[in-house]
């Protein structure tokens, strides 16, 4: 199992993508990411072959969208991750998902600048660190919602636990994360 | 203006996941277009889903792999089809103030609403074309020193005011504001301006097991 690659390479990548259509960069994103791809589909109930073809779509999609994608706003598996949430909405879930286009709003007021130019001293390594670490309760409830789809009241139904615990349990496991991007929570 | 009010961090964790309805994702986005503050949350929570995407192990993909999906991206480069965007993506906001995101919905804006009449000085009109699932999204129009009557939730239930302004327990809740309540909060908000309060209204599924306890505590709001 080779190592995972740095923010570095990926952006790198990204660029060689975006910039020169090349192929060799394509596919060393493809081996990264696909793989993952394809078992957040599974995770999310597609079956085998639809997971299979999902995953496959959502590659394309990242080649056809990778000029839009710009290293000062997102890092690089956010923006992989933003593809396949919505692709995954899209057909498994056959609903839209709204989203704000942060091109257009960040226009509208000067702090929007600030605040959309988001991530890019992003400490991977840190966060990860503070997701494996977050206690088995919480990090539960974090997979229930971003692996399986379910919503707070489908996780309360499922773990027999009150609303309110699941969401504070949400809340929780966010602001640790948040204090790994250097936020004050 | 300035909002005040936001979305509880659980909320935007579970748009972030791509785990709230339809519903939900619009009133949000309809939020996020005018929040700042919000936007680099939900930008938080897709930094959170990369690194869970990086802790899935690898399923590999069985038949052409990578050779197949190149196939299929030099097809598309000879015959370059227009993008089909999977995701709803929004224009700036109209001039009447009303959320870009909602007024594909509302071609006539809020001038132009069919409502109807639920309660005196209570309007209502759902939004029929947004898939909600178990839950529903609607605006309602509360006249001034209207009181919504108390009410209980099934679930959760998200309130973004558009126009006017309305008080609850919770505080004041004027254009742009979120108000984010739980099952079993009761709350009574009244219009509490000269101003018709207009606001957009989301709920998610109900709880299964509490089904008929949900339709007691929603004496008249539940559809």
């Amino acid at each position: 199992m080779e190592d995972s690659p740095s923010h570095d390479e990926l952006i790198e990548w990204f660029s060689a993508v975006a910039l020169r259509q090349d192929r060799r960069a394509f596919e060393s994103l493809f081996n990264h990411f696909a793989p993952k791809i394809k078992r957040y589909l599974l995770r999310q109930g597609a079956p085998e072959h639809h997971a299979e073809e999902l995953a496959q779509e959502t590659m394309v999609q990242i080649w056809r969208k990778a000029h839009q994608y710009d290293p000062a706003k997102a890092v690089p598996g956010a923006w992989v991750y933003r593809v396949a949430r919505n692709l995954r909405i899209d057909r498994l879930r056959r609903q839209r998902f709204y989203e704000v286009d942060l091109d257009q709003v960040a226009e509208q007021a000067d702090e929007a600048q600030d605040h959309d130019r988001a991530t890019d001293q992003i400490d991977g390594e840190q966060i990860r660190a503070r997701v494996a670490a977050l206690p088995p309760e919480q990090r539960e409830i974090v997979n229930l919602a971003y692996f399986e789809g379910l919503s707070q009241s489908e996780i309360g139904a499922r773990l027999g636990l009150p609303l309110g615990t699941v969401k504070s349990r949400l809340r929780l496991a966010f602001g640790k994360l948040r204090k790994a991007l250097g936020e004050e929570v | 203006m300035s909002i005040r009010h936001h979305p509880d961090d659980a909320t935007l964790v579970a748009y972030g996941a791509g785990s709230v309805n339809e519903g939900f994702s619009l009133l949000l986005a309809a939020h996020l277009e005018r929040c700042p503050r919000c936007r680099r949350r939900v930008t938080e929570t897709e930094v959170l889903g990369g690194e869970l995407l990086e802790t899935l192990e690898d399923s590999p993909l069985s038949g052409g792999g990578f050779d197949a999906v190149w196939a299929r991206v030099c097809t598309e480069e000879q015959s370059p089809a227009p993008a089909a965007a999977p995701s709803q993506t929004t224009t700036p906001p109209t001039t009447d103030g009303l959320p870009s995101v909602l007024a594909a919905h509302l071609p006539g804006g809020l001038e132009d609403v069919r409502w109807r009449t639920l309660a005196p000085g209570i309007k209502q009109h759902v939004l029929r074309d947004v898939d909600s699932g178990n839950g529903s999204i609607r605006l309602l129009a509360i006249a001034p020193g209207t009181t919504i009557p108390q009410h209980g939730h099934g679930g959760s239930e998200l309130t973004l005011v558009l126009k006017g302004s309305f008080m609850d327990q919770i505080g004041r809740f004027q254009a742009g504001d979120v108000a984010d309540v739980d099952v079993g909060i009761h709350h009574q908000p009244v219009a509490d301006t000269s101003e018709t309060c207009i606001c957009l209204i989301a709920t998610d599924e109900r709880l299964r097991f509490s089904d008929s306890l949900s339709r007691m505590l929603q004496p008249f709001f539940g559809i």
